[in-house]
């Protein structure tokens, strides 16, 4: 036997799992609490040289001239790169849908404020800035195109004048008879809604030390990476290097939520790099470059939503149109963002027929980039405010209206119109339970004893789907037909039973060493500290991609696994070959090499590796003699999408249902959170305490994104949020506590049973937050669609309503 | 006028020299010192993750020229664990997951340690406004809360911040 | 984000910090807790050929009563001192005056806007003379300056001057103060017992600027009315403004819910040229104006000792 198909932790190797499904402290703490773990900011190499990029103060206009002789000549400065070098040495980024997009730096125009324009190298940051201020760009300014609507009318001011259009991608999608629901059903609610902009904002910024070889002709570049050999890979192909002379070795970063390490930095400062003869040139992305030009943007959209009830409350049709404005080119995968929503378009529920017509746009803003939850949350959002409207229009509450169309549990596998299947759940049981954990009727009371003292409060009780474990089949309408997203592990063992695990990712914050460190430690029946995961380079580790899509805490339990079972088949091999038994009498148990049923006859691992490690001689003939093995898990049963888009495409669906109180100050429109429940079902859990940060992690980005968060331009394209003094970002005043439940329905596909988690509710929040805020604007009559609801928002709804 | 400028200060103990130009930000001196704990989110003063401890009290050291810092005592983060033994409150970090990233850890665990040498049995209040300018991308916060009243726990236990 | 080049110069008296400031002028900039300017230079808006740190001018770092004994502190500018008011010394951190028993009972209008004020890494450096001499539009300092009728000393090459508070905030960011001029000594009046008071503001997150705030005061006669009542608003304004037309409402009145009101809906009369930026419209401004002085004028009262409602 091979690689098992294991969907519970009981099927494990060891009597009893010490760590795996607990939750262990993580082995990357001490490192990190100590101030010790080293971000790509700690790094000097010898004769390394900083860089400062010069960015352009215009939304839209022709680079007529740079003159960079005064920049040159500042002491301290080794060399300037500007766009016509660029272009000559390389393409342009590739993008998502193709050809939306331009070089890594600008090549006779510009197309958003912020853009790089050129960059420096020089002994220090600052003399670079200095020198970048040096830099003397004649421009000849062009109307810019700020708002998506106009941009998609003819006569708009193009992005790109080859184009002919500013409309990037434009298509309807139709799953069942939607049309035919909307003409029968009893009820139909519609409304629009406004999601701005808004994104990922890490507290590192990204960073890059690259450096190329003159004489190997070579590149290597360091820095906070989110998903390496996809970066290498993108590298190598604007910079035209071969792809095995470019090593991206990523270091532990500071988040990262999606976008962290695309983007132009890498390429800019390598070919600078080449340019000052091969000195490391490194560049650290500071806070302002990164809310003005880095991968900070997400989800600036516009929508308009309908469902088709029947009177009884069965949802029989929604529909959703959307233009999502993604800035200036496709470079980013934001376009992915708008197409992932198919993975879980109809939520929870049993709708049978849906419809999505969707523009994507370009505008003079910065290319937007993915964010955790990479399109859904505003999806759901729509989606749970119309569950709402509707519950309101017939009568009914919430939380029953959301009953009545969940998808019940023994109907799983569950296909949805759009395509992907649904592995497990229970939507009925996270509901039951979070209305029992938040005294649900009592809520509705003090509400109710409220309004009657002129209170306005609300609640909200959501239902989501946080799809897990991506494939590149969700993206196959823009332009990424693959399908088969890899993680490869590779596990050995020395002769002193100390394990080692190599992977291709590095540290993000979700824990996945320890989640790695649990499973082998089980597996082998060692301590934790026997067990060490290490980072490999994009030359030497195994196929992977890395964290993304809530995908790897299951695809690197399913890769330790599969090394482990392979390693394991090496084990009982030669141990039946000492015992002079066959190999299927062999088993591993709690760390011991044994025949079946024969008490006494085993050895422990340790014993067996070393013998292959010293004994050649004692070995099977024809066997790989090392005690190490390699396993790239991907996610089965993956289809290629129909022309309707239509996919196997994320393997789980994790659920969570929130309830939430909230008070309106109806005098400030200022938005209290009083009390917020949580019932999360990602199937098993690897380390518990490790979910449930998954889990408060987003709902403080949800609370950004339904409250604070917000990127403003102005007519010009001047971005006026260019600092944390103007984009906020939550503190421990604004994040509520949160009572969390967990329920497990496994996932019956995945290794042990576990769901994609990481994303986590970020997915939920923003729904939770907007149906609790027009749940206490209902009895008077006014309803909030555009987050975030800002105090000055919801103030004016107000108005609006007295006008 | 000179250049640079020779200044001296204490971190964590240890007496450093150091001839620097005066826009030379206290962040840059200590982590050109390689005390790389200190990190760097904003440079604007907003997120609190380069905070240090200079004569005692919590100050985002981006907001502040190495040679304002001439003669002070400083503490960071490499001074909470000397001896790589972890200090109760990193201790309750990790047993609380008080962080994911840690990128914002040093900053937070040097407000923290102000606020307990100050407060040694902070209410949820408290612990709130001392919090207040430190932001967390990661945690959403309320494991870092639970981290705090563990550590008050902690030291209490351990009779008061070392 | 690095600062660009300057010169830089550390004076150890006023002397020596005005004696700077006459020889470089508007080429000079002066750093004194720096959390408003050193973003400024980080981000290259502001580019001082000359910073003048006021760091180690520490005779400027005091809290002092009027007739009290100087206990130990170092003599700062002579200032004719009224009974009944304190003097802060200009390189006063927030933090020493958060922390000032003195100030918490004695003036705690000031402590309460203290408390306000950013975070504590924030007032652990800003400076009193700092606040006033930056003059933010949205910051408490200023605002409570003008409620209490406080006077700020000025050092200046031609000797010292005292300019009262409601002249000092001329216009957006600028003060009185020309540019060889520094703030040495902020006097504040001690609260009398039937003087209450109220500071109320509304932010976006616990700890930032105010979108709109009031700050305001009012004493109670003993037969019941009120006087003296000055309330000020900030956040709508380029400057603090005085909202004289509500004052003249409450003023020999008996407080009332209704009287609230009614002094609430006179606010706008003195917001002329209100402020406008993505979290807050001049609109939305101008009626949380009207909201915080209804609600903070109750607080006041209560706090005189009068009834907030009736």
């Amino acid at each position: 036997m091979a690689v098992e198909n294991r969907t519970s932790i009981a099927e494990l190797p060891i009597s009893s799992a010490r760590y795996i499904g607990k939750s262990v402290n993580r082995v990357e703490d001490p490192s990190l609490v100590t101030g010790r773990t080293e971000f790509i900011d700690n790094v000097s190499l010898p004769g390394m040289v900083h860089c400062a990029m010069l960015r352009s103060p215009y939304a839209h206009a022709h680079i007529k001239s740079i003159d960079t002789s005064a920049a040159e000549k500042l002491p301290g400065v080794l060399g300037v790169l500007t766009g016509d070098e660029v272009a000559a040495v390389t393409i342009p980024i590739p993008t998502f849908p193709e050809q939306w997009g331009t070089h890594c730096m600008a090549v006779g125009k510009v197309r958003y404020v912020g853009q790089i324009v050129a960059a420096v190298a020089a002994t220090s940051r600052y003399v670079a800035e200095d020198a970048a201020e040096l830099i003397n760009v004649e421009y000849e300014p062009l109307p810019a195109v700020m708002d998506p609507l106009s941009a998609m009318e003819p006569g708009s001011p193009l992005i790109y004048e080859e184009k002919g259009t500013n409309i990037i991608f434009k298509r309807l999608f139709q799953w069942g008879e939607a049309d035919a629901a909307f003409r029968e059903a009893d009820h139909v609610f519609t409304e629009k809604f406004r999601w701005h902009r808004l994104g990922a904002n890490p507290m590192e910024t990204f960073g890059v030390i690259s450096q190329w070889d003159p004489v190997e002709r070579t590149l290597t570049c360091r820095g906070s990476y989110q998903a390496p050999s996809q970066y290498a890979m993108s590298i190598g192909m604007v910079l035209q290097i071969p792809s095995n002379r470019v090593r991206l070795i990523s270091h532990p970063h500071g988040g990262s939520f999606g976008g962290k390490g695309g983007g132009p930095g890498s390429m800019v400062t390598s070919l600078l790099s080449r340019k000052i003869g091969g000195r490391p040139v490194k560049w650290i992305e500071d806070r302002m470059e990164y809310l003005s030009g880095g991968g900070g943007h997400a989800w600036d959209r516009h929508y308009e939503g309908s469902l088709a009830v029947k009177k009884d409350g069965t949802v029989t049709g929604f529909k959703v149109k959307l233009i999502d404005d993604i800035g200036c080119s496709a470079e980013n995968f934001a376009a992915v963002g708008a197409a992932k929503p198919l993975a879980a378009f109809t939520g929870c529920y049993t709708i049978p027929a849906a419809a999505y017509d969707l523009t994507i746009v370009a505008t003079n803003k910065v290319p937007s980039s993915a964010y955790r939850g990479m399109g859904p949350p505003p999806h759901n959002w729509v989606l749970e405010q119309l569950m709402d409207i509707a519950a309101r229009g017939i009568g009914t509450d919430p939380a029953e209206i959301r009953r009545k169309n969940f998808i019940p549990p023994d109907k799983f596998p569950y296909t949805i119109p759009s395509g992907n299947e649904y592995d497990s759940g229970n939507y009925e049981a996270a509901l039951n339970k979070v209305l029992q954990m938040s005294e649900y009727q009592k809520l509705r009371q003090e509400q109710a004893a409220a309004r009657k003292q002129g209170r306005c409060l609300g609640i909200g009780v959501v239902s989501t789907i946080e799809p897990g474990v991506f494939d590149w089949n969700a993206y196959a309408m823009m332009g990424l037909p693959m399908t088969g997203v890899p993680e490869g592990v590779t596990v050995g063992i020395d002769m002193f039973g100390k394990i080692t695990a190599r992977v291709g990712f590095s540290l993000e914050g979700q824990g996945q060493y320890t989640i790695a460190t649990q499973l082998l430690a089980d597996y082998f029946g060692v301590q934790l500290e026997d067990v060490r995961v290490v980072y490999q380079d994009t030359l030497s580790a195994p196929p992977h991609f890395g964290p993304g899509g809530s995908r790897l805490g299951v695809a690197l339990t399913g890769a330790v696994l599969g090394a482990a079972d392979r390693l394991r088949e090496k084990l009982l091999k030669v141990a039946a070959g000492l015992m002079q038994t066959d190999p299927a009498n062999m088993e591993l148990m709690d760390g011991m090499v044994r025949i079946k049923g024969v008490p006494g006859a085993e050895m422990h691992f340790a014993q067996v590796a070393a013998t292959m490690l010293a004994r050649s001689d004692l070995l099977p003939p024809g066997m790989d003699p090392y005690p190490e093995a390699t396993y790239v898990w991907t996610a089965p049963g993956r289809t290629q999408a129909d022309e309707q888009g239509r996919a196997k495409s994320y393997l789980t669906a994790a659920n969570a249902c929130h309830v939430v109180l909230v008070e309106v100050d109806c005098e400030t429109g200022k938005v209290e959170i009083l009390k917020y429940f949580i019932a999360d079902d990602c199937g098993t859990r690897l380390n518990p305490a490790t979910v449930e940060g998954m889990i408060q992690g987003g709902v403080a980005q949800g609370v950004g994104a339904a409250l604070l968060e917000e990127y403003v331009y102005d007519n010009d394209g001047q971005l006026l949020t260019s600092t944390f003094m103007d984009y906020l970002i939550p503190t421990i005043n604004e994040v509520p506590a949160t009572e969390k439940a967990a329920l497990v329905t496994p996932s019956p596909f995945t290794p042990l049973g576990a769901k994609g988690t990481g994303e986590g509710a970020i997915h939920t929040t923003p729904a939770a937050i907007m149906c609790a805020i027009n749940d206490a604007l209902a009895p008077l009559g006014l309803r909030a669609t555009e987050v975030p609801a800002s105090p000055n928002r919801l103030w004016k709804v107000m108005q609006e309503k007295k006008s | 006028m000179a250049a640079t400028r020779h200044i001296h200060l204490t971190v964590n103990g240890t007496l450093y020299g150091a001839d620097v130009e005066p826009r030379l930000t206290l962040a840059d001196l200590l982590r050109g010192l390689g005390l790389n704990g200190t990190h760097l989110g904003c440079e604007h003063g907003v997120c609190g993750a380069c905070t240090v401890l200079l004569n005692g009290l919590s100050i985002r050291s981006c907001l502040m020229l190495a040679v304002q810092a001439d003669g002070a005592q400083l503490m960071t983060v490499e001074g909470l664990s000397p001896d790589g033994t972890l200090h109760p409150i990193q201790e309750a970090f990790v047993e609380q997951r008080g962080l994911q990233c840690g990128f914002c850890t040093p900053g937070f665990l040097m407000s923290i340690y102000e606020l307990l040498r100050q407060s040694p049995n902070p209410t949820d209040g408290e612990i709130k406004d001392a919090l207040g300018g430190n932001l967390c991308r990661c945690t959403g916060y309320q494991s870092i809360l639970s981290s705090v009243r563990a550590a008050a726990v902690k030291l209490q236990a351990a009779g008061g911040t070392r | 984000m690095k600062p660009p080049r300057f010169d830089y110069v550390d004076p150890k008296t006023v002397g020596e910090a005005v004696g700077l400031l006459k020889q470089h002028e508007s080429e000079a900039k002066l750093l004194a807790g720096g959390q408003s300017l050193m973003p400024l230079l980080n981000m290259r808006l502001a580019r001082p050929g000359v910073l003048i740190d006021l760091g180690k001018v520490t005779a400027l770092d005091y809290i002092r009563e009027a007739n009290a004994p100087s206990t130990g502190l170092r003599t700062g500018p002579s200032t004719g001192l009224r009974t009944g008011m304190l003097a802060i010394g200009a390189m006063t951190t927030k933090r020493t005056v958060e922390d000032s028993a003195l100030i918490k009972s004695r003036q705690p209008l000031l402590h309460a806007a203290t408390l306000l004020v950013g975070h504590a890494q924030i007032r652990n450096r800003g400076t009193v003379g700092g606040s006033m001499a930056q003059a933010d539009p949205a910051a408490e300092y200023p605002a409570i300056a003008v409620a209490l009728d406080a006077t700020l000393q000025v050092a200046g090459p031609n000797g010292e001057r005292t300019i009262k508070a409601s002249d000092f905030f001329v216009s957006y960011l600028t003060t009185a103060l020309d540019s060889t001029e520094m703030v040495t000594e902020v006097h504040f009046p001690l609260l009398g017992n039937s003087t209450g008071w109220s500071i109320a503001e509304v932010t976006r997150r616990h700890g930032d600027f105010a979108m709109t705030g009031v700050a305001l005061t009012v004493t109670l006669e003993s037969g019941g009315h009120c006087s003296g009542t000055r309330i000020v608003l900030f956040g709508v304004g380029a400057t603090p403004v005085r909202a004289t037309a509500a004052e003249q409402v409450v003023n020999g009145q008996k407080p009332t819910d209704k009287l609230f009101e009614q002094a609430a809906g006179k606010v706008n009369a003195d917001i002329t040229e209100p402020l406008s930026d993505v979290h807050a419209s001049a609109e939305y401004r101008r009626h949380l104006a009207q909201v915080l002085t209804r609600r903070a004028l109750a607080e006041a009262v209560a706090r005189a000792g009068g009834k907030g409602a009736n």
